[in-house]
């Protein structure tokens, strides 16, 4: 009988231990990879603010909104604002950025016209500073939990204070449980006839947040206790309490947890934490108890004295004094204005993971705590939204008609907002990275930019013949292309076939210059991904995303530069050091004089060609340049064009391909010109390379003329490919009127 | 008649010049123009349009010539990375200057990258004012 006691109290023994050993690998590993796991940060680019720079007072109260920062009468604290007419008052919040500290401050920002007229802090002049980036998203792990880490130094003392005398007095004192703590509390639960302290430690409500789980039994307790223990002999105090800190459940956010306090309190508050006011931390804290049950949103008044509670236990440990508890029992809730979707811009997000996963690994990214900063621009961003919407519901009301729309700052080839469809904050498939689509006469700058490289065979005035055509091709078929308009115009100088995007002259001189020089001009364009080596690519044959057509313009527009698209300027590690930053890189594929003529014909584009809609929202001496796009039965609308300091390519079709009905120039335009109108700030200049002059010719044959003679034209041409034919016609006195491109010349 | 007819023409005329030269208005134009060339074509002796030369530009913005300072500094301590992060960062406040061109070209050229600067200063072409500050970078082309 002994003997078998003996042998059962062995094996329970052993049973035991082995039970201890795998409790204790479990709550180690669980504690350092959850101290370890940090998603990356995703922030826009910063506003720069400085005298001169071009931004109103609409788009400036926007972007200070979208950052959080609360409309005061009086400032009192970072993250405040009080804005009167076209005079803003910030009291800003500072930031860290790539080796270089904006410090928090009182700055006054005066607009006028919609530049910055002054920028002072304290009475001085400031030459330049940046306000605190956007945070736009963030790359999390695959259970979606995000975090932001905090460090015990960077804690509030009286909040850290105020939570140690609410959830567990001595925590300092015991071994991760304690039972005269359990004891005590419900002898004062009951005398107090409300909750006002739990019975479970830090340590221990550490272990339950980690492996949450609703059973209430008592083999969970154990559990519990167990590793509660476990976790006090490998860890000190203050890891505990810093991951407690982390990791305590404080609410829901969708399908996404939100644990910790810093990630709290830029969720309820929209403030870093070691900004919180007292009122705000007393709520925090309040919420550990029950995040629903005390949720603020939705339970304000519970949430409310809930909060007093804590305020006065912090009275009565010493502190905090009792004015200021009255202080802070008089302010509001201090939430933020309205819940944000975190991840507002799915359609940019997926860009910029897409580029990151290129070089670093998931895990990585969602555990390194990285800080992205991009080069995201929430103004523009916020234009090309509403310039979709109102297009859209003007062209399809209520239906199904889609779209995508790419903006880049050209001069850096920085990709500055992304529409990826017509429910923009839906994040599912992404038109603007991954439709595959015909490009329809968005091609055609590429078969032009191929004969002027040729300036011996080809100029702006070269004739064209836009008649019948017929090509064959492979097992006795014949592509037998048409113009839009089902007629031919005969003989058509280059620039006005291109202008007017005659599909015959474009087909004609594709074949007479070669399809391999058509791809390799896509090729040095930047178009990546499968080229289909057959006559219709000249008409836009292929299949490309809108991303992939500003890849080409972006280097029409740079002046023949190749500059990659760039959507992330910096990456910096958990620490704030450098990590990795992406420069700006050059290559120029392309003769700058046949772009600068290029340019030419798109502008006659939007003065007197398929692109002339433009100037329906846009000032006449505004100057851009563009191409229309329409694939067969209006299946695709294209618009690809460029300002003095922004390119943009819409695009607009059925995901099914259907008709649509629409032309490039009725259609994808009007988002374009709609958003070009309200957002860009800079006319497309015109400069001269070297080797460029321009000799007047005659619109009809192509010959040299004089100016003011009959058809005559202005037009620019590489120096020594001028026509050698005249029409004999000396300059004469002009008439005076100067047409689109004279009056570039003459702009003061 | 046909003097009204002509009146009414030149009226008309004189309201066209009018519109097509009037100044702008938020949208400040540049003030740039081509550069001379002279071109004479052997078969004819049409003169060409002759646009008139590259004038003088304001210097570059007070915001992008602090940051080009301390672009400065820190080339001379040998920092070329911090150097170019800073001029990228003046060229997006000063899009249209020459002057922030060059400086990328000279750094570029000190870091050893002279594919770079070559690039930097044929793109910089088509920004810059004055015949020394366009000679300047075309000096730095390859």
């Amino acid at each position: 009988m002994v003997k078998t006691m003996l042998k059962l109290g062995i094996a329970a023994l052993v049973a035991g231990c082995l039970v201890l050993i795998y409790l204790d690998a479990k709550i180690t590993a669980t504690f350092a990879d959850k101290m370890w796991e940090l998603p990356a940060k995703v922030y826009a680019r910063p506003l720069e603010l400085f005298v001169g720079a071009d931004i109103g007072s609409n788009d400036l109260a926007y972007e200070l909104k979208l950052l959080g920062y609360r409309n005061k009468s009086q400032l009192r604290g970072p993250g405040q604002v009080a804005q009167e007419n076209e005079l803003f008052n910030i009291y800003t919040r500072g930031f860290a950025f790539v080796q270089e500290r904006e410090p928090a401050r009182r700055i006054q920002v005066a607009i006028a016209a919609g530049r910055v007229s002054s920028l002072t802090s304290g009475g001085k002049n400031v030459e330049l500073m940046r306000l605190d980036p956007v945070q736009i998203g963030g790359i999390y792990p695959s259970h979606g939990e995000d975090r932001v880490l905090v460090r015990l130094p960077e804690v509030p003392d009286t909040l850290r204070q105020g939570l140690l005398a609410v959830e567990d007095r001595h925590f300092y004192q015991h071994w991760g449980f304690s039972i005269t703590g359990i004891v005590r509390a419900a002898v004062s639960n009951l005398r107090s006839g409300q909750v006002v302290a739990g019975g479970s430690t830090i340590t221990q409500q550490l272990v339950k947040n980690y492996y949450l789980s609703p059973e209430r039994t008592i083999t969970r307790k154990l559990k519990e206790v167990l590793m509660a223990v476990l976790l006090e002999f490998h860890f000190s105090k203050e890891q505990i309490l810093e991951s407690y800190i982390n990791e305590i459940y404080l609410g829901q956010e969708g399908p996404r947890a939100i644990h910790g306090f810093a990630l709290a309190s830029r969720y309820y508050f929209d403030t870093p934490l070691e900004q919180l006011g007292l009122h705000q931390q007393a709520l925090l804290i309040g919420m550990i108890k029950g995040p629903s049950l005390y949720n603020p949103r939705r339970n304000p008044q519970r949430a409310r004295e809930r909060r007093d509670v804590v305020l006065g236990v912090m009275v009565e440990r010493g502190i905090i004094s009792q004015e200021h508890a009255i202080i802070a029992r008089g302010m509001s809730l201090g939430l933020n204005s309205r819940e944000r979707p975190r991840d507002s811009y799915p359609a940019y997000l997926d860009l910029v993971r897409r580029q990151l996963r290129l070089e670093y690994r998931d895990e990585d990214l969602t555990s390194l705590g990285l800080s992205i900063f991009t080069s995201f621009d929430p103004l523009l961003q916020r234009q090309l939204e509403i310039s979709t919407q109102t297009v859209m519901d003007q062209l399809n009301p209520g239906g199904n008609l889609q779209t995508a729309s790419v903006v880049t700052r050209f001069d850096t080839g920085e990709v500055a907002a992304l529409v990826g469809g017509r429910s923009v904050r839906y994040a599912g498939f992404n038109r603007a990275l991954d439709a595959r689509r015909p490009a329809g006469s968005l091609l055609k700058p590429a078969v032009y930019l191929a004969a002027l490289e040729q300036p011996q065979k080809y100029t702006l005035a070269t004739p064209l013949d836009d008649s019948p055509l017929h090509v064959g091709g492979p097992g006795g078929q014949v592509w037998k292309p048409r113009n839009f308009d089902r007629t031919s115009h005969g003989s058509v100088l280059l620039h006005r076939a291109l202008a007017k995007s005659y599909n015959l002259a474009t087909a004609r001189l594709g074949m007479d210059l070669g399809l391999d020089q058509m791809v390799d001009m896509l090729r040095r364009l930047g178009i990546e991904g499968p080229i289909p080596e057959v006559p219709s690519l000249t008409l836009g044959a292929g299949e490309y995303s809108p991303m992939n057509i500003a890849a080409m313009y972006q280097t029409i527009a740079a002046g023949g530069f190749q500059i990659p698209q760039r959507s992330i300027r910096d990456i910096v590690d958990a620490r704030g050091l450098p990590l990795k930053r992406y420069p700006l890189e050059y290559d120029r594929t392309v003769s700058l004089q046949a772009v600068h003529l290029l340019h030419y014909a798109m502008r006659e584009v939007v003065r007197e060609g398929t692109g002339r809609g433009v100037y329906r929202y846009l000032d006449d001496d505004f100057d851009v340049a563009g191409k229309t796009g329409t694939t067969n039965n209006g299946r695709d609308s294209w618009f690809a064009g460029f300002s003095g300091d922004l390119l943009a390519v819409s695009w607009i079709g059925y995901d099914d391909n259907a008709a649509t009905g629409l032309t490039g120039g009725s259609g994808a335009l009007k988002v374009w010109a709609h958003f070009m109108a309200n957002s860009s700030r800079r006319s497309l200049s015109y400069r001269m390379p070297d080797g460029v002059a321009t000799s007047w010719v005659d619109n009809e044959s192509g010959k040299l003329t004089g100016e003011g003679c009959p058809e005559a034209r202005l037009l620019p041409f590489i120096v020594g490919s001028e026509p050698p034919g005249s029409t004999g016609c000396t300059a004469r006195k002009s008439s005076g009127l100067v047409d689109w491109f004279q009056s570039l010349f003459r702009k003061e | 008649m046909r003097g009204i007819g002509q009146g009414l023409a030149v009226c008309a005329a004189g309201l066209l010049v009018g519109c097509g030269t009037l100044p702008s208005g938020d949208h400040a134009p540049v003030d740039e123009r081509p550069e001379y060339t002279d071109v004479t074509s052997p078969a004819t002796s049409i003169p060409p349009a002759v646009p008139p030369p590259v004038p003088e530009r304001p210097a570059v913005n007070g915001a992008a010539r602090s940051l080009m300072d301390k672009a400065d500094a820190a080339a001379t301590n040998g920092d070329f990375e911090r150097a170019l992060a800073l001029l990228e960062r003046a060229q997006r406040l000063d899009p249209d200057s020459g002057e922030i061109y060059l400086f990328l070209a000279k750094t570029y050229r000190a870091k050893g990258d002279l594919a770079m600067a070559g690039a930097v200063a044929e793109r910089g072409m088509l920004y810059c004012a004055g015949v020394a500050q366009c000679d300047a970078l075309r000096a730095h082309i390859n």
